[in-house]
């Protein structure tokens, strides 16, 4: 299971940039990092930096709040534990004070219900330490584009269309038949298009489970999806992000 | 041991307040014997005077003079202390009493007086003044010197006594103490050494049932399952070493091959790949460890409600088919017919299940069965059964596969953490709920393993 782990050294993979692919390097998005720990906040920064984040560290919560208040971020990633101001009622402050930049709470291993008041205190997504950078960086990716969620009764990705009232997908016309999981699986991959998707993100989003199985569930379940989508067309749009997760890719 | 010691122990203490208590009843006593005596005297007097006063007033008045003045030899002087006739002006006549008592009323009553005579010190009399013929009036007294003698002599009986007494006590208390110091000090001891790392000394416990004694039997229960679990902490510190030792040796040596510099590119991915995935299993045995602990140390159900069995059973069943497809395994839910509600938290439930499927499907060969099961049995528990066909668990090793890092011998080349069902074990203990291990039927080579969980009916369950 390499989800959470620190096994952040393999930067090598072709990871989609920030942003809509290609945007260039002035349109760099912006993240808050507030973290106590000068390790970490070192480690994660260079991290993101890499990736093609701008970063913005501060030490403590007062700094933090005084940053996020004076400069607009396209995201923040808060430590729960912070010296001066806890990091919860800093996002508390923040959301009092209409700065709606989505939020990734930040926290040492720690009981289940911690989870749930994170994301109560206004929280958009939380990971727990120790993390992979990879599993960092998708989850920002993901906070900051936000899933096409509209109301549209049709998904379109690339020669894929997705019926949510009939429940039927087709590819390049020919009907694919799925069952209701892996139908399940496959919105949520077209939902956020182009975008990596860790496994510990589909099973907590998809699954809405929030254990690390022992086994390499995901991989089967997205090869048995596989199979079905990408299989007959011969042209995959389903792909392995090595050491992260997936991608549905739309071609070019 | 020094005698302030002494005098500072919770024993000393008790004796002190034995010894006010004592001296306190004491006391209660006697003022409570005294004012008795008071009243009684009082009666007593009151109906002498009275008689007295009745005989003396039936004389013949020539006479009564000369009876009172003859009073002063007689016997009844014993009871009534003093006796004396006035003329209707208070003037003196007869008698012991030279002068009318200062705010004497005649009036059939008795009244107490403070007698102030030239001669002598002042007194109390109980003094009863009546009119008899010929406008005089006749005066009777009596002292209270009884009383005075009685009260006198309490007294200095209850000095006499309570002096000893409490200076008994004392020395008691102070023995006691020394004794009950002396046991707390070779407790002391034995704790000195105990932190001094001798793990294996206990506390002093004698034959006698006392408090002193439960206590030190308790800590020495204490220490034994301190001892014990130290011991496991010492073992389970030992399997992770071994369990982390054997993948990091294995990444070392891929590493050293990879440095070496013959490989090409593609064996060497694939050298780095196989080394990322030892790694992730030294991180996986590390992850569930910190889990497991975590779950150990949760005493807070915060994240308890109901939640329905049934339906997280068929969620893990649609979450594992595809994976017991592929290992061509028939992963099957005899579904309840019903809600089977429990008490507990939903996600540590899931990961319960999760485990046990997992390690089901782990231990079950291609084209067997694996069987998921939730209902409410007759006593109105919630219970799940998962059953196997593969190689079942001997009955010898069933309470070992709970522990962590077990691992049959027989299973050592399937992979995994070793600790998943040391995990389900931590989140039923939390739950309260008992986990069996039994066959699954009756099968030579493959009895198949029944992971049964019951859970406390929903009252009991409610915390």
């Amino acid at each position: 299971m390499p989800d959470r782990t620190m096994n952040a050294t393999s930067t090598s993979e072709p990871f989609s940039s920030p942003g809509e692919a290609g945007p260039g390097r002035e349109a760099r998005p912006r993240v808050l990092l507030v973290e106590d720990d000068g390790k970490i906040a070192q480690e994660v920064a260079e991290e993101l930096e890499s990736r093609g984040f701008a970063v913005r560290h501060a030490e403590t919560g007062p700094a933090g709040l005084a940053a996020a208040l004076a400069e607009t971020f396209d995201v923040m990633v808060v430590d729960r534990m912070l010296p001066e101001l806890d990091g919860l009622t800093l996002i508390e402050t923040l959301r009092g004070r209409q700065v709606s930049s989505p939020v990734l709470v930040l926290s040492a291993l720690s009981a289940v219900d911690d989870r749930v008041s994170g994301l109560k205190a206004g929280g958009d997504d939380y990971l727990t330490k120790p993390f992979a950078m990879e599993e960092l960086a998708a989850r920002l990716e993901a906070l900051m584009r936000r899933p096409n969620n509209t109301r549209e009764t049709m998904l379109h990705v690339g020669p894929l269309s997705m019926d949510l009232i009939e429940r039927t997908v087709t590819r390049d016309g020919q009907p694919i038949d799925l069952l209701p999981r892996e139908f399940r699986l496959l919105e949520y991959l077209m939902r956020r298009p182009n975008q990596v998707l860790t496994r510990t993100m589909l099973l907590e989003d998809v699954w809405n489970y929030r254990f690390i199985p022992q086994t390499n569930l995901v991989d089967v379940h997205i090869g048995k999806l596989r199979r079905k989508i990408d299989d007959p067309a011969g042209v995959p749009l389903i792909h392995s992000i090595r050491g992260t997760g997936f991608m549905l890719r739309v071609p070019e | 041991m020094q005698l302030g010691e002494v005098l500072r122990t919770a024993t000393f203490r008790l004796t002190l307040a034995v010894v006010v208590a004592m001296i306190g009843t004491a006391a209660l006593q006697f003022s409570v014997g005294y004012s008795q005596t008071k009243a009684f005297e009082f009666r007593r007097t009151d109906a002498l005077l009275h008689r007295e006063a009745a005989l003396l007033a039936q004389e013949a008045p020539q006479d009564l003079a000369h009876k009172v003045s003859e009073r002063a030899t007689d016997d009844l002087r014993v009871v009534i202390n003093q006796a004396a006739l006035f003329d209707s002006a208070h003037h003196y006549v007869a008698g012991d009493l030279r002068a009318w008592p200062e705010g004497l009323a005649v009036d059939g009553r008795v009244h107490e007086l403070t007698v102030r005579p030239n001669e002598d010190e002042p007194y109390v009399l109980r003094v009863l003044a009546v009119p008899v013929a010929g406008g005089r009036v006749l005066v009777l007294g009596r002292g209270l010197h009884m009383l005075a003698e009685w009260r006198l002599m309490m007294r200095h009986s209850l000095l006499v006594s309570i002096v000893p007494t409490v200076l008994f006590a004392l020395l008691c208390g102070i023995i006691l103490s020394h004794r009950a110091l002396g046991r707390v000090g070779r407790m002391h001891e034995a704790i000195d050494r105990i932190m001094d790392g001798d793990l294996h000394e206990r506390l002093p416990a004698g034959r006698q049932r006392d408090e002193m004694q439960r206590l030190a039997g308790s800590v020495n229960r204490m220490l034994d399952r301190l001892e014990h679990l130290m011991g496991e902490i010492r073992d389970v510190g030992n399997d992770i070493a071994h369990d982390l030792r054997t993948p990091l040796a294995r990444v070392r040596a891929r590493l050293d091959r990879a440095q070496a510099g013959t490989l090409s590119a593609d064996d060497l991915r694939t050298v780095i790949a196989r080394a990322i995935d030892d790694l992730d299993q030294c991180f996986s045995v590390i992850t569930a460890l910190l889990r497991i602990g975590e779950i150990e140390n949760a005493r807070r159900r915060v994240g308890f409600s109901l939640v329905d069995l049934n339906e997280i059973a068929a969620d893990i069943v649609d979450l594992y088919e595809p994976i017991a497809e592929t290992r061509q395994i028939r992963l099957e839910l005899l579904a309840a017919s019903g809600p089977v509600p429990v008490h507990g938290d939903r996600d540590l439930l899931i990961e319960v299940l999760a485990n046990l499927i997992d390690n089901a499907l782990k231990f079950t060969d291609e084209g067997g069965d694996v069987t998921l099961a939730a209902f409410t049995d007759s006593q109105g528990s919630a219970r799940l059964e998962i059953a196997d066909t593969g190689i079942g668990i001997m009955p010898q090793e069933r309470q070992a596969v709970m522990n962590r890092f077990y691992r049959s011998d027989k299973s050592r080349h399937v992979p995994g953490s070793g600790l998943g069902l040391s995990l389900v074990s931590a989140i039923l203990r939390l739950h309260n709920a008992q986990l069996t291990i039994s066959n699954a039927r009756q099968h030579e080579e493959r009895p198949g393993a029944l992971f049964g969980v019951t859970f406390p009916p929903p009252a009991q369950a409610v915390f």
